[in-house]
């Protein structure tokens, strides 16, 4: 998604942001920002609770690395399913085919829930 | 001599296979040989007065040992045996017995035997003959008191530590962990659950339209990817592994044809095809 050309003299950081995320919004489609919400939900859940665990308490650690070990998983899959469905990156993956990287994602999603709810305690 | 005589003869007349000593004696003398003390001994009772040698004297104690005729016998064992009673600190010195019965010990301390116990305290040792035989009743008899120059004080036995009791073993704990005040408990599981409603709200604006989600090729597929994660929290509430790994194994059948018919057929679709 290349970024809108705007002119020289209203870049200023604000002007920037709004201009990324007007392109962002407009050149983007509705699926991927389907995924990019999830993925952003993800992000903020795995801040949190890193936060948490430094700031508070890692006392049930094991519940810890269980929660944020599967944001960081979870990001990790979702990000390879963006980047695989995405149809600017088709040439990419010409062999692999969004229902393919769908069924990767289930996949992997299963196995990584496997281990979380191992871990959870 | 003489006045142990009786006794002797009364021993040999109480048991018949006992042994006894023949003109039991001992004489100490100095270093230059003269005589400082000399006595016979006697079976039945020790000598009144502690033997007392000290610097280069020299102690000889001298028996013969007999059967009840009088004959002469080597007893197969034949020990002096020093003991301290207040250390119980003992010392057994082997003696040669001739075979004519006839055994003389020396005790010379300018060379003092290995045997000997040490004396810290200069206590009396109680000397005791021991004399043991196949044939013969064993003869143990107390005959003087020995007391002998002060020594340094028994080496201690190096493994002398570990034959005491050991400290206590006393346990220390990682302390309880605590968990944070219910307040911030409460606010700080508010905090992760907030990234939801983020996800909630950004999904109501651009979640694309489910269109065929509960079309007869996608919603068995979709079920039994439901039914893997309700098995794996049915694993987190009190499954055990080893029933999650038959349960997910079998499972994985139908959900792998699922799969298979759902996203060809949405494939498919994409392509054009149908």
């Amino acid at each position: 998604m290349p970024p809108k050309t705007t002119q020289a003299s209203s870049v200023t950081p604000v002007n920037a942001f709004q201009s990324l995320y007007k392109a962002y919004s407009d050149n983007t489609s509705d699926r991927l920002k389907f995924i990019d919400a999830f993925l952003f939900f993800l992000m903020l859940s795995g801040i949190v609770q890193f936060a948490y665990c430094i700031l508070v308490t890692n006392f049930p650690y094991n519940a810890f690395l269980a929660g944020f070990s599967s944001t960081v998983g979870q990001f990790v899959l979702a990000a390879s399913l963006r980047s695989q469905v995405n149809p600017e990156n088709k040439d990419e993956f010409k062999e692999v085919s969004p229902e393919r990287a769908f069924a990767d994602f289930a996949l992997g999603s299963i196995v990584l829930h496997f281990f979380v709810y191992n871990f959870l305690g | 001599m003489l006045s142990i005589l009786p006794a002797l003869l009364l021993a040999l007349s109480v048991q018949a296979s006992v042994l006894t000593l023949q003109s039991p004696r001992l004489v100490v003398t100095d270093s230059t040989g003269s005589q400082l003390r000399s006595e016979p001994l006697s079976l039945s009772h020790k000598v009144a007065t502690p033997v007392q040698i000290s610097g280069k004297d020299t102690l000889k104690v001298t028996f013969q040992v007999v059967d009840k005729d009088g004959k002469g016998v080597q007893p197969h064992q034949t020990f002096l045996r020093f003991y301290d009673e207040k250390t119980n600190e003992e010392g057994i010195q082997p003696i040669r017995v001739t075979p004519g019965g006839k055994a003389k010990f020396d005790l010379n301390l300018s060379k003092p035997p290995l045997s000997l116990p040490p004396t810290p305290n200069g206590d009396p040792l109680k000397v005791t003959l021991l004399i043991g035989s196949s044939l013969y009743d064993p003869l143990s008899v107390e005959l003087f008191d020995l007391v002998l120059p002060r020594s340094q004080a028994a080496p201690e036995h190096p493994l002398e530590s570990t034959f005491h009791p050991l400290p206590e073993i006393k346990h220390t704990f990682r302390a309880e962990n605590k968990l944070p005040p219910k307040f911030i408990s409460a606010v700080a599981a508010g905090v992760v659950l907030a990234p939801w409603a983020v996800l909630l709200g950004l999904w109501s604006q651009v979640a694309p339209k489910p269109s065929r989600l509960f079309s007869p090729s996608i919603l068995p597929f979709i079920l039994s990817l439901g039914a893997f994660e309700a098995l794996l929290f049915r694993y987190w509430v009190g499954l055990q592994i080893g029933q999650v790994l038959l349960y997910g194994a079998i499972l994985t059948v139908p959900t792998v044809f699922a799969g298979k018919q759902a996203l060809s057929s949405i494939g498919n679709r994409r392509l054009g095809r149908k």
